[in-house]
């Protein structure tokens, strides 16, 4: 059976300046699974994700979602098409607090959206206590659960997730993660993550970068077993 | 005592119409990085306009819309043709606002005349009342009450609004805002408007309070509104509220007991904030 | 590094330079040679503005405070004192003295911030030297002004083109050995990419410092030059149109690129003699800056390598300057 695919990428390429950052990066992201993207550090993950976003626009190749072209198109209509992100950093608006940062990516406060945002309070119940707390005062682990929540509330059918354990203290790495486990029910899900271990245990697939190009792929229980391939690319014994 | 009084109500009259043009300045620059050397155009084409109009019409209200009706379709004019074009490119935006600045001073007088044109309140602002023993004078305490209720309407938009919550994430973080699937250019687009509405108002209001217009006091009237950006910290509304009240009671001042130094003060002023908080008094981002 | 091809450059540059020498003898008219020391004195000046903005990426609205600095300090020296050679020496070296520790001061207080600032900073500090040029009446003779006698050496057209001329010689070559000195590589390297010249290990706000005072006393002595060529000065030196004329030079004729400044301040002159007697035809020639300023903004957007810049890209197929484009690229 064909495993119907809701992202694709076809030999991207990217620029950031004058530098060439992303070579060939080819893979696909079935519906309704978590797919990884492994690599070492300044291999390409996150200017990948950008790609996807439109943050960072693709000068070659082609990316699809949904089976329709959105490699043009400016960011704003990338995420309109129903694509969520969770940037490195998280994105937080400092000064707004947590209520406002929710808001202001809720398009509409119709009956789904608002069933979407209760549903994340729900599983980030930090959230609903810090309420009118401004976003900049959270702790690291918040912030990753409201940038979460936030890609979230909307009808997004993917989810760009960049390295959400990065600077995490590991009993809130494991509270995210958990996080992420649940959401996987409810929606698809292209994620950064350095922590191997974390990475294996929610990922369906994998895709490895190295120096812009994709050169491994398969499913994750596989390469737990591969230890050639993950000292190669992953710098892992 | 009634001296500093009148000062002060002066002082503060000018600081509100240095805080309507540079409100604009700052919040564009906040939004989208550009620091638009044209504002001081949209002030004074939002004067002549509006002093075009009263003359004509006689009713200042009209004339007041008038001037705001100018500084926002000449607000859409400069960011769909000047802006625009080379957005992205911080060098060439710079240069092409100052270009458009010098272009619109020299229209205004080839349109209207390369003269100064004087210009009275009109009968219901002119004059004073007396509270105690204190002579306040109408038209400056109108200025005052326009300008707080304008900082009041923004500043309602700002923190209420769907809008303004979009605007105050933007100022934030840009490229987050976009991702979230809103379209930064068209928030930028309204807020350009708006802001030259405000810079065209400032320049009305600012007719008949100086008595006299003429093309070039827009690019003088807008340094005292850069100088009260990077006081107030730029991409900060309150904080150019504030920085331009300061700017306007220290003009007043030294305007009154050493004339010859008012530009100076504000200079130095500016001067002492880029040495000890280069981010302005009030920051914004971070 | 291709040797030739500078070796080319230089000898075409001294070839022309040698026939201006000649010029002067073959060109009597006085309006003439009049433009053409117009035309060395401008093309110093938008030199000292390409060293900011071509080679720095530094932009100033200001910088015809440095301009104004020498020109008055210049005039008010020769006034006060008798028109000899000494006291326009001392006029001089005021002018160079006082330009540097303005143009030291603006950059160590703004050039450490966004380039937005130092635009700012200059602007209102500009427009801080014109008011006090017109309220200071008793030095500067405000809005009038005042004229004053030239020592007899430099008195007469022949003698002043030969000086602004050896001038204008000395500072290209100096100004193009400064940039392509090593210290002319670092200034380069901080216009394309600030934060990588800073994590090479550069005191990138010392360089710019240094290219702000270099280009503000460079300036100042095109103000100099500029009101012995007049014999007369007034507040207009500081004026804002003349910061738009020396962009327009500066833009039209190639930022980076040193020869297209004076190439672009050939076109400007010959455009205000053109334009200024087109003014008895209609009168909206007189209100020339609103051509110059539509010209500046079109050449900003579409044109933005000038004249030089891109007959150098077509020349080597590749860009030599970067023109207005900036490429610092958000790296997060």
């Amino acid at each position: 059976m064909m495993k119907s695919n809701l992202l694709k990428l076809q030999q991207v390429e990217a620029y950031i300046g004058q530098f060439h950052i992303l070579y060939d990066i080819t893979f696909e992201v079935p519906k309704g699974e978590v797919t990884v993207l492994l690599g070492r550090n300044g291999a390409g993950k996150t200017t990948t994700l950008r790609t996807v976003m439109g943050l960072n626009p693709a000068s070659k190749g082609s990316i699809t979602f949904k089976e329709q072209e959105i490699s043009s198109l400016k960011p704003h209509m990338i995420a309109n098409r129903g694509i969520g992100y969770v940037p490195e950093d998280q994105g937080i608006f400092g000064d707004l607090t947590v209520g406002e940062n929710i808001r202001v990516a809720m398009k509409k406060e119709d009956q789904v959206t608002t069933k979407r945002m209760e549903w994340a309070l729900e599983l980030f119940p930090d959230l609903k206590k810090f309420w009118n707390k401004p976003g900049g005062q959270l702790s690291g682990g918040q912030k990753q659960m409201l940038a979460i929540a936030r890609a979230y509330v909307n009808e997004n059918e993917l989810l760009l997730i960049d390295e959400p354990s990065k600077g995490l203290a590991p009993i809130i790495v494991e509270k995210v993660m958990e996080s992420i486990q649940q959401m996987k029910e409810r929606t698809t899900i292209l994620l950064v993550e350095q922590n191997f271990l974390m990475a294996s245990r929610i990922g369906d697939q994998f895709y490895i970068i190295d120096d812009g190009q994709t050169v491994h792929d398969g499913q994750m229980g596989e390469l737990k077993e591969d230890k050639v391939l993950m000292k190669k690319y992953l710098g892992i014994s | 005592m009634d001296l500093v009084f009148s000062l002060l109500i002066n002082g503060l009259a000018t600081g509100m119409l240095i805080f309507l043009l540079a409100a604009g300045l700052t919040l564009i620059f906040g939004l989208m990085d550009v620091l638009n050397f044209a504002h001081g155009g949209l002030f004074i084409w939002g004067a002549y306009t509006g002093v075009w109009f009263y003359q004509m019409s006689d009713s200042f209200l009209l004339a007041i819309m008038v001037s705001i009706i100018t500084g926002l379709l000449l607000g859409l004019i400069t960011e769909k043709l000047i802006v625009r074009p080379v957005y992205g490119n911080h060098i060439q935006q710079i240069l092409i606002t100052l270009g458009f600045m010098l272009v619109l001073q020299e229209l205004i007088k080839v349109v209207f005349g390369p003269d100064q044109k004087a210009v009275f309140p009109p009968g219901w602002l002119q004059g004073s009342f007396m509270v105690g023993d204190i002579v306040i004078i109408k038209y400056r305490l109108f200025i005052i009450v326009l300008g707080f209720l304008v900082f009041f309407l923004i500043f309602f938009i700002l923190k209420r609004t769907r809008i303004g919550l979009i605007v105050r994430a933007g100022v934030i973080d840009k490229e987050m805002i976009q991702s979230l699937g809103i379209n930064i250019r068209f928030v930028f687009m309204l807020v350009f408007m708006v802001g030259a509405a405000m810079a065209a108002l400032s320049g009305m209001l600012h007719a008949p309070y100086s008595g006299v217009i003429y093309a070039e006091m827009g690019l003088e009237f807008s340094i005292l509104a850069f100088i009260v950006v990077v006081i107030g910290g730029m991409g900060s509304f309150t904080g150019s509220l504030f920085a331009a009240l300061l700017v306007g009671l220290a003009q007043a001042f030294m305007a009154y007991y050493f004339p010859a130094l008012s530009l100076a003060v504000n200079m130095l002023l500016m001067a002492t904030v880029l040495i000890f908080r280069p981010q302005g008094l009030f920051r914004v981002k971070g | 590094m291709n040797l030739r091809s500078i070796e080319r450059s230089t000898w075409i540059y001294i070839a022309i330079a040698l026939l201006l020498f000649i010029v002067p003898f073959i060109v009597t008219g006085r309006s003439m040679q009049f433009i053409l020391i117009q035309i060395f004195i401008f093309g110093i000046f938008a030199m000292s503005y390409d060293l900011l903005l071509g080679f720095t990426g530094i932009i100033s609205f200001g910088h015809v405070m440095f301009f104004g600095i020498g020109a008055y300090s210049t005039a008010i020296s020769l006034d006060r004192f008798d028109s000899t050679i000494p006291a326009l020496l001392l006029g001089v070296v005021l002018a160079l003295v006082i330009a540097a520790i303005v143009s030291f001061i603006v950059g160590i207080l703004t050039l450490r911030l966004k380039s937005h600032f130092y635009a700012m900073l200059t602007l209102a500090l500009a427009g801080l030297f014109l008011v006090a040029a017109e309220k200071w009446r008793s030095l500067s003779g405000g809005n009038d002004g005042f004229t004053f006698r030239l020592p007899e050496l430099i008195r007469d057209s022949q003698s002043q083109y030969f000086l602004c001329l050896v001038s204008l010689i000395f500072i290209f070559f100096g100004l193009r050995r400064l940039t392509k000195s090593p210290f002319g590589k670092v200034l380069m390297s901080i216009r394309e990419n600030e934060q990588r010249t800073e994590s090479l290990g550069y005191t990138v706000l010392h360089y710019k410092v240094i290219a702000s005072v270099v280009s503000g006393v460079i300036a100042s002595f095109a103000g100099v030059l500029y009101i012995i060529s007049l014999r007369f000065v007034n507040t207009s030196v500081f004026a804002t149109d003349l910061t738009i004329d020396v962009l327009l030079m500066t833009i039209i004729g190639g930022v980076g690129t040193l020869i297209g400044p004076i190439i672009g301040a050939g076109l400007v002159e010959f455009a205000h003699h053109w334009l200024s007697g087109l003014s008895d035809v209609h009168w909206i020639f007189e209100r020339w800056i609103i051509l110059y300023g539509t010209v500046y903004i079109l050449v900003v957007i579409f044109f933005p390598l000038g004249i030089v810049g891109t007959i150098q890209a077509k020349l080597f197929g590749r860009t030599v300057t970067k023109g207005l484009k900036d490429n610092k690229s958000k790296v997060s």
